[in-house]
């Protein structure tokens, strides 16, 4: 009886006596969730257009944000050193289409997944090689993000903003808008969507799958930067970042490999579920730390209704 | 392909020579992490380690004439290819260095068979102290059970009956490493009446520690312990910040005092502390020796030579290397063997005369070992972050051997008894 009031009764209670409180969980979730829907938005984009998983996304992740603060400490003033990463992040993008994915046209999917693996190891130890393994400090405030906090009081309680925060949350949004409009209301974005849709048709009306994939692994490569300075701000640059974008998975289980609407919603639903959970079921119940399964568990139990995700299309094959 | 090529160079040399003798090297793989998550902490001791036996070969021709090979093999901190390396390295070891708990966990049993010593300064399993059972480990010059006891100390003032009624969070890695401290703080919260909260950080929320800040929050502890590696300290760190906890109530283990992690915050991070068995002197005269020696020849990695952790890298190469030179000594041999470095590491006499003459006075508190005490339990300083870099904040604390013995000597034998059979040095007095 004590334990389904724990389960049903109490972390309720505790949100009714405590509203400033769940507010800063909730805010934390909703921080935490758009940056998870940003990479998974890295991911949709390439799976849309080329059928490919990139498990590599995770360490663009970590090789834009080290690419930055490189070039920044060799004296490159900040935002000339932010430009300067975009044509690094595209020379990536052409690299990647012409020596790994064009020879390996008309292979299993598989085999394109495996040749990001090959990818994300590669960048790791080039990326070492370059950068080290040194834990480096994001140029925040040399990029005019804001660093300090606002202080608000609701129901007399306390909830922190942090400026950093708010401005993720401003930024990714617009990035995620202005994906949206450059899917939906560009040549380039519709040939992305055309080839989605079916590959073999969008190739017979003369949509160039070359071009396509670079402007695609591209933009998972801006993509990759904006991520990378978020989380970069808020704990440094190193290689650990890379494990913050398999937090990506979950999401796209749930919102489908294919859909965008599924990226941003399934991004935003695990990012504040799982605070909800971790902070009065998990930490009071399950002695914490469960951010680290639940949203497997969340996806997993959505799989076994919807096996193609939340968002995902269903997809029947007549034999 | 550093070994081919020795072996090339051997083989080459014996087929025009004939019988021509070959020079031996002392061969101490270090099992290092300089890639993935943990690089962080990683990367200045490794080069700390490296450039000591660097110098001792340039400067002195190695250790009793015999050159040093201090050849890295790289785990990324992952027990799998943790072991992985010792399997690799041990034929012709002289000792195993294996970087992190989980690792040496493992290792442990395997060294009893392979007559390997493990030399872990100042991490591994905290009843390895006791050298009756773990004849091969080696954990100087102080363990975390004696780090647990000398924060609880400070966070006290020195009067722990203070510490009654109050609440204690262990922040803490969800790794063997992390949980290292656990049984000691239990007992000692048992004993004080104090409350111990223990929140875990797993390897994915490193560096998205929102939701255990959050839970620090609610809980309002009077101090936060922290037992941090690699990427979960700049994490808790800024994260403290965030939430506006008081950094003189955050206490970190000595893997959680590396300036490149409070650089993340800089003058924020001021005031927190960071108990630690080494003490960085950048004036002191073995760095003159390094600069002459290495730096100007270019033969170190290192950038950042006053930082607590390549200066702790160097106290810890110092340990083995007198280890060594004490086993030459006794055994009246050069080119000694894997049984007669435990001889030496069992019987290291770590002096202030002796600090002296290597040029690292007040670099690591004095100490000695023995065949029932593989430690040493030097103590240490309270380290705090002034805003730019960790300057010394205590005299030398003490640990409360008296309640830690005990814990040890228990430990050790329900661990020899878990594992039987668990062989045992009869002829060591726990005593001694």
């Amino acid at each position: 009886m004590e334990f389904l009031a724990d389960v049903f009764v109490t972390p309720f209670v505790d949100m009714v006596q405590a509203p400033d409180f769940l507010m800063q969980v909730l805010w934390e979730g909703l921080v935490s969730g758009i940056l998870y829907a940003l990479i998974a938005l890295g991911f949709v984009l390439i799976f849309r257009s080329s059928r490919i998983f990139n498990f590599a996304q995770g360490i663009m992740v970590v090789f834009a944000a080290l690419t930055l603060v490189g070039l920044f400490a060799l004296g490159v003033p900040a935002w000339l050193s932010v430009g300067l990463t975009l044509v690094v992040m595209f020379v990536l993008a052409v690299v990647i289409e012409r020596v790994v994915l064009r020879p390996l046209v008309g292979q299993p999917d598989i085999i394109l997944f495996m040749a990001t693996i090959g990818i994300t190891l590669f960048l790791i130890g080039f990326g070492e090689t370059i950068f080290g393994g040194e834990n480096k400090v994001m140029i925040t405030e040399e990029l005019g993000i804001p660093t300090g906090d606002t202080v608000l009081e609701p129901f007399g309680g306390l909830l922190i903003l942090q400026h950093l925060d708010i401005t993720v949350v401003i930024v990714a949004t617009l990035l995620v808008l202005a994906l949206l409009a450059f899917l939906n209301y560009t040549q380039m974005g519709r040939a992305i969507r055309a080839l989605g849709d079916d590959h073999q048709a969008a190739l017979s009306v003369g949509i160039s799958l070359q071009t396509i994939w670079v402007l695609v692994w591209f933009i998972a490569g801006i993509i990759a930067l904006v991520t990378g300075i978020a989380w970069g701000a808020r704990a440094g640059v190193s290689f650990a970042l890379e494990v913050i974008a398999y937090k990506a998975l979950p999401v796209l289980m749930l919102g489908g490999l294919e859909s965008i609407t599924g990226a941003i919603v399934g991004g935003l639903m695990i990012g504040i579920l799982e605070k909800l959970f971790e902070i009065y079921w998990g930490q009071p119940l399950l002695g914490g730390n469960t951010e680290t399964w639940f949203a497997f568990v969340l996806a997993l139990i959505v799989l076994l209704f919807r096996p193609q995700g939340l968002f995902g299309e269903r997809i029947i094959e007549r034999v | 392909m550093k070994h081919f090529t020795k072996l090339a160079t051997a083989a080459a040399l014996g087929s025009v020579l004939g019988t021509a003798a070959i020079a031996q090297e002392l061969y101490t793989p270090n099992l290092a992490y300089r890639t993935g998550p943990f690089a962080a902490t990683g990367i200045p001791l490794m080069n700390g380690q490296a450039d000591y036996m660097t110098l001792l070969n340039e400067r002195d021709g190695g250790i009793g004439g015999v050159t040093v090979d201090f050849e890295e093999c790289e785990t990324g901190y992952s027990t799998e290819k943790g072991v992985e390396c010792y399997e690799r390295t041990k034929a012709d070891a002289v000792v195993t260095q294996p970087w992190s708990t989980g690792i040496t966990l493992q290792v442990l049993p395997k060294t009893n068979t392979d007559e390997i010593p493990i030399l872990a300064p100042g991490y591994g399993f905290s009843p390895m102290a006791y050298g009756k059972v773990f004849q091969w480990a080696f954990n100087p010059p102080s363990s975390y059970w004696d780090g647990a006891s000398m924060m609880m100390q400070a966070i006290s003032g020195g009067d722990m009956a203070s510490l009654s009624g109050t609440k204690i969070v262990l922040l803490h890695l969800d790794h063997p490493y992390g949980k290292e401290p656990i049984p000691l703080l239990e007992k000692m919260a048992e004993m004080h009446g104090f409350d111990l909260v223990l929140i875990p950080v797993g390897l994915s929320q490193m560096q998205n520690q929102s939701s255990q800040w959050l839970q620090i929050r609610r809980e309002r502890p009077d101090f936060v312990l922290m037992w941090g590696w690699g990427a979960m300290n700049a994490g808790a760190i800024t994260e403290a910040v965030k939430t506006r906890y008081p950094m003189d109530q955050f206490v970190g283990i000595w893997w959680a005092g590396h300036d490149a992690d409070l650089q993340q915050v800089g003058e924020d991070g001021a005031g927190y502390r960071s108990i630690s068995w080494s003490m960085p002197q950048p004036d002191a005269p073995i760095m003159a020796d390094l600069e002459e020696y290495v730096f100007s020849r270019g033969l170190s990695q290192a950038e950042d030579t006053d930082w607590v952790f390549y200066q702790r890298g160097l106290v810890i190469s110092m340990i083995l290397a007198e280890g060594m030179r004490t086993a030459q000594q006794m055994h009246d041999t050069a080119e000694i063997t894997p049984a007669q470095l435990r001889d030496g590491l069992e019987n290291l006499e770590i002096t202030e005369e002796r600090l002296a003459e290597l040029g690292m006075s007040g670099m690591v508190p004095p100490f000695s070992t023995s065949c029932a005490d593989h430690t040493g339990h030097s103590g240490g300083w309270m380290l705090e972050w002034d805003g730019e870099k960790f300057v010394q904040a205590s005299d030398l604390l003490m640990p409360d051997r008296d309640l830690i013995r005990p814990l040890e000597i228990a430990a050790a034998e329900e661990y020899a008894e878990a594992n039987a059979p668990w062989p045992v040095n009869e002829a060591c007095d726990p005593e001694s």
